[in-house]
């Protein structure tokens, strides 16, 4: 029978929804501060609304919500969805306020973009945006990448952290309590933080001979938009504003350090470090990477785009890599992305749709699960070619020696296709709107894979339905099914249960 | 007084135009974004603002990006409709071309509007593959200024309310 959820319920839920907007509110403070410094008054009324409106929301379910009930794992997806679905609502006020955006609903896809560290943009005239705004929309993908959970439980630990923490599209524990995760997370990337923002802003200052605070200012946008995988930027041409294999060399990797799993950064910082490479997750990442990179370099060497192997080699690597790691930094422009075509095309997009590590900042398939259906299709082979009474390995090496059970086998191929399915309904949607096919997957593997690479189809005058599907995959992509299905579920049993 | 001014910094930057400006082929930036293989190598002229920065390097080059959109003219501060995503190229210069130049466009600013000419290096096997407008000559039509920022109090009223609010809430519990 189909439980109708109580009072008690929606107090529990709104409990934590306010302890995590609270933690919004206080993020929100930074580019408050920042638009102060730099004394751009405009966006500074549209801060004060933004952090108004996820402090009240954040005091009304501490205040008027109080919850001795303990997080069970319902409620603790439902709160990841609604926390992934209403802090882009509200973060999106300073988008909306700039006069960047011809409707709202531009807006909101922007913040979901950023949050879901995805990088499409329906922004006009980025090059005349404020900084602060700027820094916002940046800081929306560090929040996101990180996880505004993570965020929230590296500052209030508690009951019901673990279920939050999983919620997010996480699926390793790497110290025993869920708050050392969560602080070992935030080590990680203040470490890469630092190390990004100096490299960058040094290559900035010394190579490309930018004034040194906007060098530093370009060294921290991209840094949360490489690390995080997100791929905004603040100048219109993308990585290609930098004409700098240097600066790309930096940015790649930032965006390898943002696509590795942190229990693989875990063991790189305190583990065995050969350990790391008998990982499956590691060979399946390193395999796909190569495998798309061929694909790509020889479809790209055919059109004869590039004149030079240099310019191929160094091109292709960025473009692929940034495919892969889910970022959507980019160093050719969007028509001519388009114009690649053929094996080109097809490498960048499988290397889209398979995305990054788990339990990083990227989006995609993930490589863990690419690897077990592999496993899982070779195993089903060997079966069949072994002898009928042969015993055939089920151990693969993940953080240690694990096994292959039908369960895992049962949950990775549904999440496979669920992605699968969620890359065909945007394409499918793009179709029925007269997008040619090439580009309405691209885009909607982008979408869906939180990649951020566009062939032009996002665009301030694309259909609101097509907008509202890539929010969709955005979301759903980000969060890897699981909260996402819950939350129906809860709608579902709220509407028709007893 | 303004208008009249303007007329005579546009004419006399036009009587300063070098006769190569003339010689190039006049394209837009968009079409040197939709048809960057067919015009490499080609002598052309571009006209945009000049966005971002002015990198200035050891090598004697001077790189920046110009926009030709629909924002040069009617920026977004001065009540231009946001209307999609910039159209821009990179370009580079010989430092003393660029040295003297207003500052680039950003917030608060038009960049100046400018008219390049140069040769449009696509993929540049010199470059590893970048693509750019190298400029020989450049003549400033319009010179940069500041675009009008004013606080947007309404909002700042709103916000201020909506936290006075919050910390009331959080310090008032209902019933106590």
């Amino acid at each position: 029978m189909l439980i109708r959820p109580v009072a008690d319920d929606f107090r529990v839920i709104a409990f934590y929804l306010g302890r995590i907007f609270l933690v919004v509110a206080g993020a929100g403070l930074l580019p408050l501060t920042w638009a102060a410094i730099a004394r751009e008054w405009h966006p500074v009324g549209s801060f004060l609304v933004m952090i108004g409106l996820f402090a009240i929301l954040g005091v009304a379910g501490i205040r008027f919500a109080p919850s001795e009930s303990t997080l069970n794992w319902s409620h603790g997806m439902v709160v990841v969805a609604f926390t992934w679905l209403i802090v882009p609502v509200i973060g999106a006020v300073p988008l909306l306020l700039s006069g960047h955006f011809g409707r709202p609903l531009d807006a909101l896809f922007d913040a979901v973009s950023g949050l879901t560290t995805t990088g499409l943009s329906l922004l006009s005239d980025v090059d005349h945006l404020a900084s602060s705004l700027n820094f916002w929309r940046h800081l929306l993908q560090f929040l996101g990448g990180q996880g505004i959970i993570l965020a929230a439980l590296s500052i209030f630990a508690g009951t019901g952290g673990i279920t939050l923490y999983f919620g997010e599209a996480r699926d390793e524990r790497i110290l025993p309590s869920v708050t050392s995760t969560a602080r070992f997370i935030w080590a990680v990337s203040v470490v890469h933080l630092l190390f990004g923002v100096t490299a960058l802003g040094l290559v900035g200052w010394l190579v490309l001979g930018f004034d040194i605070d906007r060098a530093v200012f370009h060294g921290l946008m991209t840094f949360f938009a490489g690390f995080d995988t997100g791929g905004f930027s603040p100048q219109s041409t993308s990585i290609g504003y930098y004409h700098s294999a240097i600066f790309e060399g930096v940015t790649s990797v930032l965006m390898v350090a943002g696509a590795m799993s942190f229990g693989l950064h875990y063991s790189l910082w305190r583990g065995p470090r050969r350990a790391v490479f008998a990982n499956l997750e590691t060979r399946t990442i390193l395999s796909t990477f190569g495998f798309t990179m061929v694909l790509t370099l020889l479809g790209l060497a055919a059109t004869g785009v590039f004149a030079s192997v240099a310019g191929l080699t160094r091109h292709g690597f960025f473009q692929i890599l940034s495919a892969h790691t889910g970022t959507g930094f980019s160093t050719v422009s969007s028509v001519e992305l388009a114009q690649w075509g053929g094996l080109g095309f097809g490498g960048m997009a499988l290397a889209m749709a398979l995305g990054g590590m788990g339990s990083s900042t990227a989006g995609g398939v993930k490589s863990l699960r690419i690897g077990l259906t592999i496993k899982t299709v070779v195993n089903q082979i060997r079966q069949v070619l072994l002898p009928e009474h042969a015993v055939v390995g089920t151990a693969y090496r993940q953080s240690g020696r694990k096994h292959l059970t039908p369960n895992l086998t049962q949950s990775v191929m549904t999440i496979s296709l669920l992605y699968v399915a969620l890359y065909l309904l945007g394409a499918g949607i793009g179709l029925a709107y007269g997008i040619p096919l090439q580009e309405a997957l691209f885009e909607s593997v982008s979408a869906s894979a939180n990649v951020g690479l566009s062939v032009g189809v996002t665009d301030p005058s694309m259909p609101i339905l097509l907008e509202l599907v890539y929010m969709l995959q955005m979301w759903a992509g980000r969060l890897e099914f699981v909260a996402v299905f819950s939350l129906l579920g809860f709608l579902y049993a709220w509407a028709l249960g007893k | 007084m303004m208008r009249t001014l303007n007329a005579t910094v546009m004419a006399t930057a036009f009587l300063l135009v070098p006769v190569s400006a003339f010689a190039a082929e006049e394209v837009s930036v968009l079409e040197l974004v939709e048809t960057a293989a067919e015009l490499a190598g080609e002598e052309v002229a571009v006209k945009g603002e000049l966005v971002g920065d002015y990198g200035f390097r050891d090598d004697g080059w001077m790189w920046t990006q110009l926009n030709g959109d629909a924002y040069v003219h009617e920026p977004i501060r001065e009540g231009g409709l946001p209307g999609g995503g910039n159209t821009g190229i990179g370009v580079r210069m010989p430092i003393d071309l660029g040295e003297g130049l207003d500052p680039p466009g950003g917030y608060r600013r038009r960049g100046p509007v400018v008219l390049l000419s140069g040769t449009w290096k696509y993929h540049d096997p010199e470059r590893q593959g970048e693509s750019y407008l190298e400029v020989e000559s450049l003549v400033v039509i319009e010179p940069g200024r500041t675009l009008p920022e004013k606080a947007d109090w309404m909002a700042v009223t709103i916000g201020v309310l909506l936290i006075g609010a919050a910390a009331i809430t959080w310090l008032f519990r209902p019933g106590e």
